[in-house]
C-alpha cells in the first residue's frame, strides 16, 4: 500500500493505492493521524486506486473520521472500485461519512 | 533417512476414555477413533496382529525378517513390541541382527491429551553404514541426540559424512513408505491426523516434504530461511570460525540444521523449540519453507 | 468437482495478500465468476485468515493456514484450516450498521463481512484442525 498527499484549496487529499488490509491499515492510519495532528483536518481519502480493502481498512477510516471531526474537520472518501464500494456500503459507512465518485466533487464539498 | 524427535514427557490425560474396546463398541461405529491405550488393553495375540500393521512388510523382508513371525532365518526374534496394558504408548523396534546396535527401525506412538496421536520417535538407520557416536560423550554419558550434551568430535565427523544433527547413521531412504504405512494404520484406528515435534531443522524440512503443516513454528521456519539468505541476520554468523558455522552451510538444509544445532538462533534471541507439526492423514499440505532447498 | 487446489502458508499478516492472490489466480477465469463474486471470495478469505492470525494463533509462534479450493460448475467452496485456538463465532457481536458514528465500535466487522460475502458458512472443530468452510454459488451463464 502506498499513499501520496497533496493539497487542493483547503483540503488535503490522501491518495491511496494498493491494498488496505490488516497488514497495511496501520500505515494508512499513521498517515491520516499525522495530517490531523498537523492541523490538516479537511481530509479527502482517495480510494480509487485501491484494489482491495477489508474491515481493517474500514476501521482505520472510521477512526480517522472520528478524529478529524473531533478536531473541527471531516474526512470524506472518493471511491469508484465496486469492491471497495461494497465494503463501505455493507458496513453502513455511507450513513456516517460522505462518499464521492470524483475528486472534484469531494474537494468542492468542503466549500472554500 | 534418519529422523529423530524430541522425546515427549507423559501427556496429561484430561479426557476420560474407555480402557477397553468391547465387541459391542466395535460393532456400533466403524469410524470411532481408538486410542493406543485401548489397543494396548486388547488380548496379546490381537495386539500382536494389529501392531504388525505399523511396519511395512517390505522393510522387514529387506533385512531377511519374516513379516508375520518377526523372525530371521535362524528363527531369532528381530522385532520387538512394547505395548503394555494400560500404557498410552507403543514402541516397535526392529534389528537386522541379534546385535542391538543393528537396530534399523524404531517407532513410538502415544496418545495425547486431546485424544489424538503423537509420533514420539521415528528412527530409520542403515546398519550397513558407519556409526558415529554423537549419542554419547567421550566418557559415555548420553547426549540425547546432542541436545543435552554434545560430542563435538563425533558430530564433526558425522557432519562431514553427510549426516544431519541427531543422526548416528545414514538413513534408510524409506521414510515415505514408513509414514504411509503409519497413515494406513492410524486410519484403520479411525484417526484423521497425527502430531509430532521435530528434533531438528532438517527433520522439520523432511516432514514438510512428507506433507506436514505446522501447529506452531511455521513463522519461525520462514524467519530462519529468510535470515540464512545472504545478507540475513543468521547468515552473518556463518563466519567460518567453527566447523559448524561455515559459510557454505547456508545453501543446504543439513548445513542450516547443523548451525541451528550449534546454537546460531541464540544470536536472534530464538531457540529451536516449540515447533509442532501436524499431518492430515491422506493429505499433503504442500509446505515448503526452504523453497527448492537442497537437503 | 471440476478442480481442487490447495495452498498452505504461515499465519501472519504478510500471507493475506498471498491467499487473496491465490483465489484470484484460480478463480478469476472460471465461468460464472463475476468481479463481484471474486471480490466477495477474496474478502471472506481475508477476513477469516485475519481472524485466525489475530486470535487463532495468539500467544504462540504461528502455525499454518491451509486453504482448500473446490471449484464446481455451480459453486466454489473454500475451506480454511488452522491448528490454533478454535474460533467462537457466537461471542462476536454483529455490528450495528445503522448506528450513528458516536455509537459505532471500531471493530467487529470481520465475521459480519464473511457472512455478507458468502452464501454458506460452516465451522467445524475436528481432529485434523479447525475448519471454516465457505461456499459461494455461481451465477449460471444462461441466466439460470
Amino acid at each position: 500500500m502506498k499513499t501520496e498527499v497533496q493539497q487542493e484549496n483547503n483540503t488535503t487529499i490522501v491518495k491511496v493505492t494498493g491494498s488496505v488490509d490488516a497488514l497495511t491499515a496501520a500505515d494508512l492510519s499513521k498517515v491520516l493521524t499525522t495530517q490531523i495532528t498537523d492541523g490538516r483536518t479537511n481530509l479527502v481519502v482517495d480510494l480509487t486506486g485501491v484494489e482491495f480493502m477489508s474491515s481493517a481498512g474500514l476501521r482505520t477510516l472510521l477512526g480517522a473520521v472520528k478524529e478529524a471531526r473531533s478536531n473541527g474537520g471531516d474526512l470524506r472518501i472518493i471511491s469508484t472500485n465496486p469492491g471497495v464500494d461494497k465494503v463501505l456500503k455493507m458496513s453502513g459507512f455511507n450513513n456516517i461519512a460522505k462518499v464521492f465518485p470524483s475528486q472534484a466533487e469531494a474537494v468542492s464539498s468542503f466549500g472554500s | 533417512m534418519l529422523k529423530y524427535f524430541r522425546i515427549k514427557q507423559e501427556p496429561e490425560k484430561v479426557v476420560p476414555d474407555l480402557g477397553a474396546i468391547s465387541i459391542s463398541l466395535l460393532e456400533r461405529d466403524a469410524t470411532l477413533p481408538f486410542t493406543i491405550r485401548q489397543l494396548n488393553n486388547l488380548p496379546e495375540n490381537v495386539k500382536q496382529r494389529m501392531y504388525r500393521g505399523l511396519i511395512p512388510p517390505a522393510l522387514l523382508t529387506r533385512f531377511g525378517i519374516d513379516p508375520i513371525q518377526w523372525t530371521n532365518a535362524s528363527k531369532e526374534q528381530m522385532v520387538s513390541l512394547k505395548a503394555e496394558e494400560n500404557s498410552e504408548k507403543v514402541l516397535l523396534t526392529a534389528q537386522s541382527s541379534p546385535n542391538v546396535s543393528d537396530e534399523f527401525f524404531a517407532l513410538e506412538l502415544a496418545d495425547n491429551s486431546l485424544n489424538g496421536i503423537e509420533l514420539n520417535l521415528i528412527v530409520l538407520n542403515d546398519p550397513a553404514t558407519p556409526r558415529y557416536s554423537i549419542d554419547q560423550t567421550e566418557d559415555g554419558a548420553p547426549t540425547m541426540f546432542g541436545t543435552l550434551k554434545r560430542n563435538l568430535r563425533a558430530e564433526e565427523a558425522a557432519m562431514q559424512a553427510g549426516l544431519a544433527p541427531g543422526q548416528v547413521r545414514a538413513g534408510l531412504g524409506s521414510s515415505r513408505v514408513v509414514l504411509e504405512q503409519l497413515e494406513a494404520f492410524l486410519s484403520m484406528l479411525g484417526h484423521r491426523a497425527y502430531f509430532l515435534e521435530p528434533l531438528t531443522y532438517a527433520s522439520a524440512w523432511v516432514f514438510e516434504r512428507r506433507g506436514f503443516a505446522y501447529v506452531r513454528g511455521h513463522k519461525l521456519m520462514d524467519d530462519i530461511h529468510r535470515e540464512f539468505q545472504p545478507g540475513g541476520k543468521l547468515y552473518q554468523y556463518l563466519d567460518d570460525r567453527s566447523p559448524f558455522r561455515k559459510r557454505n552451510q547456508a545453501s543446504t538444509v543439513r548445513g542450516c540444521a547443523w548451525a541451528i544445532h550449534d546454537g546460531i538462533l541464540e544470536t536472534l534471541d530464538l531457540r529451536w523449540d516449540n515447533i509442532r507439526m501436524v499431518k492430515q492423514i491422506g493429505r499433503h499440505a504442500g509446505v515448503e519453507t526452504f523453497s527448492q532447498g537442497t537437503y | 468437482m471440476i478442480s481442487t487446489h490447495r495452498m498452505t502458508r504461515a499465519a501472519y499478516l504478510e500471507s493475506l495478500e498471498v491467499f487473496r492472490g491465490f483465489i484470484k489466480e484460480r478463480c478469476a477465469a472460471v465461468p460464472g465468476v463475476t468481479d463481484e463474486i471474486l471480490y466477495d471470495m477474496q474478502l471472506a478469505v481475508d477476513e477469516a485468515c485475519t481472524n485466525i492470525i489475530s486470535h487463532g494463533y495468539a500467544g504462540m509462534d504461528p502455525g499454518s493456514i491451509i486453504l482448500d479450493l473446490n471449484i464446481d460448475s455451480d459453486k466454489i467452496t473454500i475451506s480454511l484450516t488452522d491448528f490454533g485456538h478454535a474460533f467462537e463465532p457466537s461471542s462476536t457481536p454483529i455490528p450495528d450498521v445503522d448506528a450513528p458514528i458516536e455509537e459505532r465500535e471500531l471493530g467487529g466487522f470481520g465475521l459480519f463481512f464473511i457472512q455478507q460475502s458468502m452464501d454458506e458458512i460452516d465451522y467445524q472443530v475436528t481432529e485434523d484442525g479447525n475448519k471454516m468452510i465457505l461456499t459461494k454459488f455461481l451465477r449460471k451463464l444462461d441466466g439460470g
